[in-house]
């Protein structure tokens, strides 16, 4: 992990584990020395915090149990779905009613991926299928045989963010995190767009078409607009998607006042 | 302590959990793995007013997969109220399905448990509910005449207002209107509930931990110590989530029901039924002034409601009380039972639409007397809070509007409404002043020091939470400073309640106390090491342990707030200002701009305090462009009942912000001379907008939200255009 | 959700079978509107047949001289196809200005035709509503009806079609190709798609059960030149159409030889107003014109208790398009 992960505590040596989280540690593949060592990095609220990019990274495909909750018999109607996340395939018994959206939180682990609305109507729950950002929420992971699916956890490198990852914690384009992932999958597939020359509804002149367009603050905004961030960090968002399409920085927005204009403000 | 370090406070380090933000690797509370979890689907009642008189579970019980169906029939036994209306209050119980009334649409009449979501989802639509319906009261205008005074009036008065206003040249006397908004924080409210060997454990989105765990505990009458909240992580909050709400209860009911872990997500729908919301407010303002801009009077009646069963009012008067010299003063708060859910505190409760009508009157006064609306507010501007004559601890208000006014070109706004036009837009700009209390409670710590490879590493803890507001990153800062080590051997752990207690975020004062209480921490830990070396050297946290021959040791620190704290008025000021263009025919208005500048203490971390008032502006932008719940006349539950129908700002409404941080530390405030922020900028926003359409257009509009239907239909002032 | 079998056919022909086989069932395609009705419970298909993988997804031109869109291709790609861009911007702008990027991506063309008002109580299973449940009242009409219709409602029904796209089809003059399950086809009038709520409110088109829409055909281009498509909603984007206009103007010497013009969020179907259309053909691109066919066109507007803005609102916006039509590439 990251060193100056929040958790990363020095000081969680030999105390009681839970039933669950003897389990995740048991799913890590976590025993003996190897166990104690990884214990004493986090502490308890930590653990499953700590466990989530093993469940995504390194043990998907493994470590998570084949539905532990609805034995096929029990659903209505079962679908089969071999589920391309991450170019990992994970095949998959499900209630045909699962959405996408449910079926990575709640069966492969991978709860970057949000539940803002349910309804279509936020964003949160924005990844790219085949290239395009789409609403996992509106999906039904039945539909999904045999395309690929690229959620938050797919962007990164193993060491490194992705650009426009970097580029968001940089300008802070975020706060309570909740929409981050689907803002930045929206953000990332964005950029496509772009260089593909999709219109959008402030483009000035639809009909004439261009390649490779740098988007101004307005179209960026407009495309954006399904994203929806109740925190308001928009406009950091914008400066984080602006500084990334440019190559550019983006200088902050904010500002001390000098002595110079205190002083002026009070003679005044 | 000297910051030595270059990531101490002050500095606009990023977010120390922004990695784990941005790789979708933050846990909030539904997304704990733990194993053998059920889902529950809460039921919510479909009459405003009225009794349950038939419950048939049969054909949901059939389903494949349910586990569980609970009503008040077969529900545990809660703590209920000992009075009539309690005031809703932080720690309140929350009793659920105790019993067949109805109080409000969509009041919790059931909940479902199954082994999947799909199938608790399906099973709820499945129990079929009878009732005896009664009228509902849900017209704050028709139940005027219900209106009373709640117990703990906030009611207010100082000198004559008949008088003030008598002897006032220029008069305004005028109504505004604020609707229900709601919160709508991103993460759905959320617990995942399990009972071991009689205790609680709970993974729920809250904000203030030790309330929670009261709460509950209360709710259920079991110790305090057998509760354990877990929210390391909360996905926005806005008041929403600053108390448990009953959804928790219901997990926590379910989960020691079935002996299983519940996993209960309140849906986007039933966020607005069952999670509070900022009250409709009617607010009747009369101000007075004499030519030369002196006020000489301000009356500040609200009218608003609370619920049947629990008493809540937020007085949008106080900023009145205290934000202007004026010497006749009087403010009132009144309210009507309604059949609809308990309001309770939505950021800046009070300010953000006491505001809205205080500073709308105030910039309509400002144009009776052809003064400049900035000119008008300094003019009356004071270094003493009139309501209780105690001086401010520090108040920047003219400074604020005066490099405010510098930074935005207020000099090129033209008086006349509408004299600014570009092709089809009419152009305008508003201002507003703001404040807000910035309060600062009770706060403990830990810290744990660790000597390792010849670097001390420390670990804070406390049960205070992130809702996005920076606690991480400026707790990190706090320790790095105090304990002159850099930010990366630090570590912060927040939202346990197994952790030392905080007030908590909410109010504004979490960054006071979270850092405050950091800051006890580390410095008793220098402290001591130092008592035990009995020596008043100036020795690093590292030669402490050393010479101590220690390789790691942790300690407590508790902050608390000063008498001085308590001779004082303690506020953060800010002004804003807004560009608007306003579609000349269609009603449709855009944002083009805005200033705001902020007098709020020491700022730990400019770039998440950048985030905070950015948030507050777009919540603010938000009251005013769209933002309404509105209530079905008939049936009483909300017309606008998803996120399509209730319109929260999206990035397209937004347009660029700049903020000035005026430099200040109110060593009064607190020792670290801080103030909150949270909150300032909602508070100031909505009539900077609705100031700015009056000067494109010389509509006043004093019914939040201005929506093109309002603004198309309105008529110019007589004299405006 | 309301359990259901999941069907994926294969080629048409299975999903036409499927389908006559269950009359509870419904085709998928984006899914956008769909599987939010059936999470509130306002849908419940026994069977939902996915039609999303069996073609339909390409742009062609036609016999007209226009262009064929497949009724399975996404509104993004659409709205972006280079054909439709150049010849049928107002097209391309209507069906940019609906919902979001996502959202775009996901819905199709036969679905957006079939989109569902978003009326409250349409959606509210626990209020009535005539088009959900037939026979149960329209609790819009006394209740709150401030983002309802101004013309064309009953008693029955004061629901409005919550589409762009179809605005601008209407204002263009499309038709629907549609194929049954005996293998023959029909085309529909795009005005006769769409139907008003008379006394079945219950139905939003003509289309028969089991009916599956292939293709929308887009006649010979006319207003690849003058165009504008207006759209006044309470937010800036993401947001449904108070009053939507979509205007085509073709002027020829400096004369209108031809317009084309619609109005969405106005009545239970997208509102063509023919009558304005004559009025501005052989007229001059002027101010005053467009406020007479504007004028005319609000002529029968008959609104409800709380959507008397509308008028006003209709009027205005009207002007508007025309005025930016006219303007664009002037």
């Amino acid at each position: 992990m990251n060193k100056i992960d929040p958790w990363d505590s020095p000081n969680a040596n030999d105390r009681q584990l839970s039933v669950d989280e003897a389990k995740i540690l048991d799913q890590l593949g976590l025993t003996g020395d190897s166990r104690r060592k990884f214990l004493s990095r986090v502490s308890a609220a930590s653990l499953s915090v700590l466990a989530s990019p093993f469940f995504t990274a390194e043990v998907f495909g493994k470590a998570i149990s084949n539905n532990p909750a609805a034995s096929p018999e029990e659903l209505l109607n079962v679908i089969l779905v071999d589920l391309r996340v991450n170019d990992t395939v994970k095949p998959l018994q499900l209630d045909s009613r699962m959405t996408l959206l449910d079926a990575l939180r709640e069966r492969l682990q991978l709860t970057g991926t949000k539940k803002g609305c349910d309804h279509g109507q936020c964003g949160a729950c924005t990844v790219m299928i085949d290239g395009k950002r789409k609403l996992s929420c509106l999906t039904l992971a039945a539909t999904c045989k045999g395309k690929e699916i690229t959620t938050i956890e797919g962007l990164a490198g193993e060491d490194d963010l992705h650009p426009m990852q970097a580029a968001f914690l940089k300008h802070d384009g975020f706060q309570c995190g909740y929409c981050t992932p689907g803002q930045i999958c929206s953000a990332v597939a964005l950029l496509d767009e772009a260089k593909e020359g999709e219109a959008s509804y402030v483009t000035e002149a639809v009909g004439e078409i261009k390649e490779d367009i740098q988007l101004s603050e307005e179209e960026i905004r407009e495309r954006m607009s399904g994203n929806i961030c109740r925190c308001g960090a928009y406009n950091n968002i914008v400066q984080a998607i602006m500084e990334v399409q440019s190559g550019e920085e983006t200088p902050a927005r904010w500002e001390f006042a000098s002595a110079e204009q205190m002083k002026k403000a009070k003679s005044s | 302590m000297k910051n030595t370090t270059p990531s101490g406070t002050g500095n606009p380090i990023d977010r120390v959990e922004g990695h784990l933000k941005v790789r979708g690797m933050a846990k909030y509370a539904s997304e704990f793995p733990v194993s053998g979890k059920v889902y529950a689907q809460a039921i919510n009642s479909t009459i405003a007013k009225g009794e349950i008189t038939a419950i048939d579970t049969s054909e949901a019980e059939k389903q494949e997969g349910v586990i569980e169906i609970i009503t008040y029939k077969n529900a545990e036994k809660l703590k209920r109220y000992d009075e009539e209306l309690p005031s809703l209050l932080p720690d309140v119980i929350q009793p659920v399905l105790q019993s067949p009334k109805v109080h409000y649409y969509g009041e919790y009449v059931g909940l479902v448990v199954a082994e999947t979501f799909e199938q608790a989802q399906y099973a709820a639509r499945l129990v079929r509910f009878e009732y005896r319906t009664e009228e509902p009261r849900i017209h704050l205008d028709r139940q005027r005449s219900d209106a009373y005074k709640p117990e703990e009036s906030s009611d207010y008065s100082r000198g004559d207002v008949a008088a003030g206003m008598a002897e006032a040249d220029e008069k305004v006397e005028v109504t505004y209107h604020t609707p229900i908004e709601h919160h709508h924080p991103m993460e759905l409210h959320a617990i995942i509930a399990s009972w071991e060997n009689g205790e609680v454990k709970a993974y729920a989105s809250q904000q203030m931990i030790d309330n929670a765990a009261i709460t509950i505990a209360n709710t259920f009458q079991i110790p305090k110590e057998k509760v354990r909240v877990i929210a390391p992580y909360v996905g926005g909050g806005f008041g929403s989530k600053l108390h448990a709400k009953q959804h928790v209860i219901l997990a926590i009911m379910a989960a020691r029901k079935i002996g299983r872990p519940v996993q209960l997500t309140v849906t986007r729908q039933q966020m607005f039924t069952n999670t509070n919301f900022r009250q409709q407010n009617e607010q009747k303002m009369q101000l007075g002034a004499k030519k030369d801009g002196t006020l000489t009077a301000l009356v500040h009646e609200t009218l608003s409601h609370t619920s049947t069963y629990e008493e809540y009012q937020e007085s949008c008067g106080t900023v009145s009380k205290m934000l202007y010299k004026v010497p006749n003063n009087k403010v009132s708060h009144r309210l009507v039972p309604l059949n609809l859910q308990t309001p309770f505190a939505m950021r800046a409760p009070g300010e953000a639409t006491g505001s809205f009508a205080l500073e709308s009157a105030i910039d309509e006064l400002a144009w009776k007397l052809k003064m400049d609306p900035i000119e008008f507010r300094i003019k009356n501007d004071t270094q003493t809070d009139p309501s209780n004559n105690k001086p401010f601890s520090s108040r920047l208000l003219t400074e604020c509007l005066r490099i405010g006014a510098d930074k935005f070109g207020w000099e090129r706004r033209k008086m006349k409404p509408g004299a600014q036009q570009e092709g089809n837009w009419l152009i305008g700009y508003g201002v507003s002043g703001a404040s807000r209390a910035a309060p600062y409670r009770e706060t403990s710590s830990k810290v744990k020091l660790e000597l390792k490879g010849g670097k001390v590493y420390a670990t804070i803890q406390m049960d205070a939470t992130d809702i996005g507001t920076g606690s991480y990153t400026i707790i990190t800062q706090t320790a790095s400073e105090y304990l002159d080590i850099p930010v990366d051997q630090v570590s912060v752990e927040l939202g346990d309640s197994l952790f030392p207690v905080t007030p908590g975020s909410g109010g504004s004062w979490g960054a006071a106390s979270y850092a405050n209480g950091a800051r006890v921490a580390c410095m008793n830990a220098i402290r001591e090491l130092n008592q035990k070396l009995n020596t008043d050297e100036d020795l690093s946290i590292q030669a402490l342990l050393e010479k101590n021959e220690l390789s790691s040791y942790e300690t407590t620190g508790t902050a608390k707030p000063s008498e001085a704290f308590k001779k004082h008025s303690v506020y953060s000021f800010g002004a804003n200002f807004a560009e608007v263009w306003v579609d000349k025919d269609t009603g449709m208005y855009r944002i083009k701009r805005m200033v705001n500048v902020g007098a709020c203490g020491k700022i730990l971390n400019p770039k998440t305090a950048f985030g905070q008032i950015i948030g507050g502006l777009t919540m603010g932008a938000g009251m005013v462009i769209a933002e309404q719940s509105r209530i079905e006349p008939k049936y009483g539950n909300f017309i606008t009942r998803s996120f399509a129908d209730y319109h929260v700002p999206v990035n397209l409404d937004l347009a660029n912000i700049d903020v000035v941080f005026l430099p200040e530390e109110d060593k009064i405030a607190n020792e670290m001379g801080v103030k909150g922020i949270g909150e300032l900028g909602i508070t100031s926003v909505a009539a900077s907008i609705a100031n700015a359409i009056f000067n494109a257009t010389g509509k006043r509009m004093r019914d939040l939200p201005i929506t093109p239907e309002k603004l198309i239909m309105a008529e110019p002032e007589p004299d405006a255009i | 959700m309301r359990p259901f079998v999941f069907t994926q056919a294969q080629n048409q022909e299975q999903a036409l079978a499927a389908a006559a086989a269950n009359e509870t069932a419904k085709y998928l395609g984006g899914g956008t509107n769909l599987i939010d009705l059936m999470k509130e419970d306002v849908e419940r298909p026994s069977e939902l047949i996915e039609v999303a993988g069996l073609g339909f997804q390409e742009i062609k031109s036609n016999q007209n001289g226009g262009y064929t869109l497949g009724a399975m291709l996404s509104n993004a790609d659409t709205a972006n196809h280079p054909d439709i861009r150049r010849h049928y911007p107002l097209l391309s702008m209507a069906m940019l200005s609906a919902a979001t990027a996502q959202i775009r991506n996901m819905a199709t063309n036969g679905g957006n035709l079939l989109q569902r008002t978003r009326c409250p109580y349409f959606y509210e299973t626990s209020m009535p509503c005539n088009k959900r449940e037939p026979g149960s009242g329209c609790g819009a009409r006394n209740g709150m009806n401030a983002l309802h219709a101004i013309f064309g409602w009953n008693e029955q029904c004061v629901a409005v079609n919550p589409s762009d796209m179809c605005v601008a089809l209407a204002a263009i003059g499309a038709k629907v190709q549609v194929q049954r399950v005996n293998g023959t086809t029909r085309t529909i009038d795009f005005s006769d798609f769409h139907r008003l709520p008379g006394d079945q409110p219950e139905a939003d088109n003509t289309l028969q059960p089991n009916e599956l829409i292939t293709a929308i055909e887009l006649p010979k281009p006319a207003f690849s030149k003058h165009y504008y498509y207006l759209k006044i909603r309470e937010r800036s984007s993401y947001a449904f159409a108070l009053i939507s206009v979509a205007a085509g103007l073709q002027i020829e010497n400096g004369t209108i030889v031809r317009a084309g013009l619609a109005m969405g969020g106005v009545a239970h179907k997208p509102w063509k107003l023919t009558r304005a259309e004559e009025f501005l053909t052989g007229k001059l691109p002027q101010t005053k014109n467009f406020e007479q066919a504007a004028e005319l066109a609000m002529r029968e507007a008959r609104p409800l208790e709380d959507n008397e803005y509308k008028v006003e609102m209709g009027k205005k916006a009207i002007v508007r398009a025309l005025t930016q039509a006219y303007e664009k590439n002037a």
